[in-house]
């Protein structure tokens, strides 16, 4: 029986015992770990562990004294379980074969359009490469996800469990797309709160429905910042969408220096416009608004003057 | 390394001469041939600037006070009349009251104001419509131009003998106010004669012509200050009802602009190198008396303070005292609303001298803020018109950059 499941198995990449697929471990006391966490009793000490690693299992039977012996084409010769075992990747080219055999036997079941599929992290190449414990190459891996990204595309109502079974186990375990920030909403007094961050700075916006009023830290926006450029950049999510004369600001804003608050106010501005009207979103986006600048002041370093400053060169 | 003294090369240009680059660097532009015309700019009139309808129009000085208001010193370099072929402003919601302020004071009641506001925000401009309209009506102007220039200890100055505590002339800054009191109100002054006698060394005959009077010191800086009260003295002079029309006399209007630089010790030395207040020079006593209303100006009138916010020396008595004199009034207009009045640090020393100027009954604080949007799209038409601006008049254009300007504030908008 276990010699039928073990190519159906096989097919699971990550069941706790893969990695050791290929080497099953002989115990003292005499029994054997198949790959798959089933255990028979060892029959014969002369079975070597490169023949239980390769081969079929081996599945004893009773013989007339009472004992177990293993059947005798396993002693004639050793099979091995999956004709992969010859390629170099044979986990890989197993699990290829059987998603495009699995992809063969869906095709026909309707899809949903491009995008619509539910967002699905898979494993990453390096972590599908500790579980198969192979050198997978990127390429290979690809093809994988391609099949993988094309199953996902299944109807989810007419998904048959085979496939999403498979598709389990090769998505990753904490999916970053389960991550869901709460959706914001206006207060009481129709104001939307955007928090937005830049070098240093951090900006709280409150944005209402008005006719363009700007009031930062207590300042009109010419008090606040000398600069133009920075007016502009503070305001900039309604600028570019047109709705500088609809909406008041009322801003509180601290760290950083100039510019730094200027742009932390464009984060904000932007994201709490996106509460009163969030189909602004791929505007903003085009904005380059909605996207929190990472950059930051590079750490210095010992041995450097700066953070890549090498000192000048002194003749000893 | 060349230490040598660089050999000048002598390039058989003329050296400038002495205070002709100054003569250059404040040399004030108001026209420019270059600039376009607006052609259907209308011309500014005392009757016009009380008409509310013009809020929001720019009009053009007219020539006269042009010319007056060059004398009293009302244009800056500072500012953008260089780009334009005749000098115009913009008639905003505040130059309307405050003109309207002025036909009321002009009845009897002198105001007494302090224009205060952001950066940029209009505060000189409006002073000079008050001086315009002041001119129009045939008001006596005195304008002391630059505070700084009175105390920054740059000329001659002198301890005036008998009094306690000493107070200073300064002979030829009151010369050259004389002088532009003169130019200014050249006609008006004609028509006036004196009406009291003065000690020596004013020494003219009753109902010689007040501008005689003010042009005695015009050249003489010594007699400066005596002519200057003596002028004083017969333009606050309460005529009989039934007086001939040469001795009544016209209100008169006193401003100055960067009041800060009156209420703070000047860059003067006493005789000990104590600094002197600025209350101390004899001509800062006398509009500071004027403005806090110790001095009455019983044929109407009004004296008018613009404050400055850029090169601004620390004024700490003056600052408490007009954001104190604006919570209170800010209160008696909110009635009941409750308004935060500021107060003083017990451990820092008040200047009473300053603080004693601002009674808030008696000065009013008035706060400039930036322009409506229908008046900078007003004042945007006529940059427009007179090429400064090369785009379309767009309302999306005037609400973005009356945002950006932080509210329509107008120096801003210029930028």
């Amino acid at each position: 029986m276990d010699a039928l499941r073990l190519p159906v198995r096989l097919k699971r990449p990550f069941c706790a015992a893969l990695p050791k697929s290929r080497a099953v471990h002989l115990h003292r006391n005499g029994s054997t770990t198949l790959p798959f966490g089933e255990t028979v009793r060892s029959v014969s000490t002369s079975t070597s562990e490169l023949q239980t690693s390769i081969g079929t299992p081996l599945v004893p039977y009773r013989n007339e004294e009472g004992g177990y012996t293993l059947p005798r084409e396993a002693r004639v010769r050793i099979v091995p379980a999956s004709p992969s075992y010859f390629t170099g990747r044979p986990n890989f080219t197993d699990h290829l074969l059987s998603l495009q055999d699995l992809l063969r036997r869906n095709e026909l079941l309707p899809t949903v359009p491009p995008g619509q599929a539910p967002r699905t992290a898979w494993r990453t190449l390096t972590e599908y490469k500790e579980g198969v414990s192979e050198p997978v190459k990127s390429a290979g891996y690809t093809k994988i996800l391609s099949i993988l990204n094309r199953l996902n595309h299944i109807n989810p109502s007419l998904m048959p469990s085979e496939v999403r079974e498979v598709i389990e186990t090769y998505k990753r375990k904490v999916s970053p797309f389960d991550n869901v920030p709460n959706p914001h909403a206006l207060d009481s007094w129709g104001r939307g709160l955007g928090v937005g961050r830049r070098k240093t700075a951090s900006a709280r916006a409150w944005v209402v429905e008005g006719e363009g009023e700007v009031i930062v830290n207590g300042k009109s926006l010419s008090e606040m910042f000398g600069r133009i450029h920075d007016r502009e950049s503070a305001v900039f999510a309604l600028k570019a969408t047109e709705r500088l004369d609809r909406y008041n600001i009322w801003a509180l804003v601290k760290g950083g220096g100039t510019t730094g608050q200027a742009e932390a106010l464009t984060l904000a501005v932007a994201k709490a416009l996106l509460i009163h009207e969030p189909g602004l979103k791929p505007a903003l986006r085009r904005a380059g608004v909605i996207t929190r600048d990472a950059r930051k002041v590079e750490r210095k370093k010992p041995g450097k003057l700066k953070a890549r400053k090498m000192p000048a060169w002194v003749k000893r | 390394l060349n230490i040598k003294k660089k050999e000048r090369k002598d390039d058989g240009g003329r050296r400038p001469a002495v205070g002709e680059r100054k003569a250059q660097r404040t040399r004030v532009v108001i026209s420019n041939t270059n600039a376009l015309n607006v052609p259907d700019i209308e011309l500014m009139t005392a009757e016009g600037v009380v008409d509310e309808n013009n809020v929001g129009k720019v009009m053009a000085l007219p020539v006269t006070t042009v010319d007056s208001l060059r004398a009293v010193g009302a244009f800056k370099n500072t500012q953008g009349w260089k780009f334009f072929r005749t000098p115009s402003t913009l008639i905003r919601k505040e130059t309307v009251e405050m003109a309207r302020k002025l036909d009321e004071a002009a009845k009897g009641e002198a105001i007494r104001q302090v224009l205060i506001g952001e950066k940029k925000s209009g505060k000189s401009v409006l002073l000079l419509q008050a001086l315009a309209h002041a001119f129009m009506r045939d008001w006596v102007v005195i304008n002391y131009r630059e505070a700084r220039e009175l105390t920054m200890g740059f000329t001659d100055y002198a301890p005036i003998p008998n009094t306690d505590p000493t107070r200073y002339s300064q002979p030829a800054l009151t010369a050259t106010l004389l002088t532009s009191i003169v130019q200014a109100n050249r006609d008006i002054l004609s028509k006036l004669t004196t009406a009291l006698t003065h000690n020596p060394p004013v020494t003219l005959p009753q109902g010689t012509s007040l501008l005689r009077l003010a042009e005695l010191a015009t050249n003489d800086p010594d007699i400066a200050l005596p002519v200057f009260h003596a002028l004083w003295s017969e333009l606050t002079y309460k005529p009989p009802a039934d007086a001939p029309p040469a001795s009544q006399r016209p209100p008169v209007l006193l401003a100055v602009d960067a009041l800060a630089h009156f209420m703070r010790p000047s860059a003067y030395l006493s005789a000990d190198a104590q600094t002197i207040h600025a209350h101390d020079l004899d001509l800062i006593q006398h509009f500071s008396s004027c403005l806090s209303g110790a001095s009455a100006l019983p044929n109407g009138g009004a004296v008018i303070a613009a404050m400055n916010n850029s090169d601004v020396p620390s004024a700490k008595s003056l600052n408490f005292a007009l954001a104190r004199a604006e919570a209170i009034q800010k209160a008696k207009k909110a009635e009941g609303e409750a308004v935060d009045v500021p107060t003083w640090n017990p451990y820092e020393e008040l200047d009473e001298r300053v603080f004693g100027c601002f009674d808030p009954a008696v000065v009013e604080v008035v706060r400039l803020g930036g322009v409506s949007k229908e008046e900078a799209r007003g004042v945007m038409d006529y940059w427009i018109k007179s090429g400064m601006c090369r785009k379309e008049m767009r309302s999306k254009m005037v609400n973005e950059l009356w945002t950006l300007s932080g509210r329509g504030v107008i120096g801003e908008l210029e930028r």
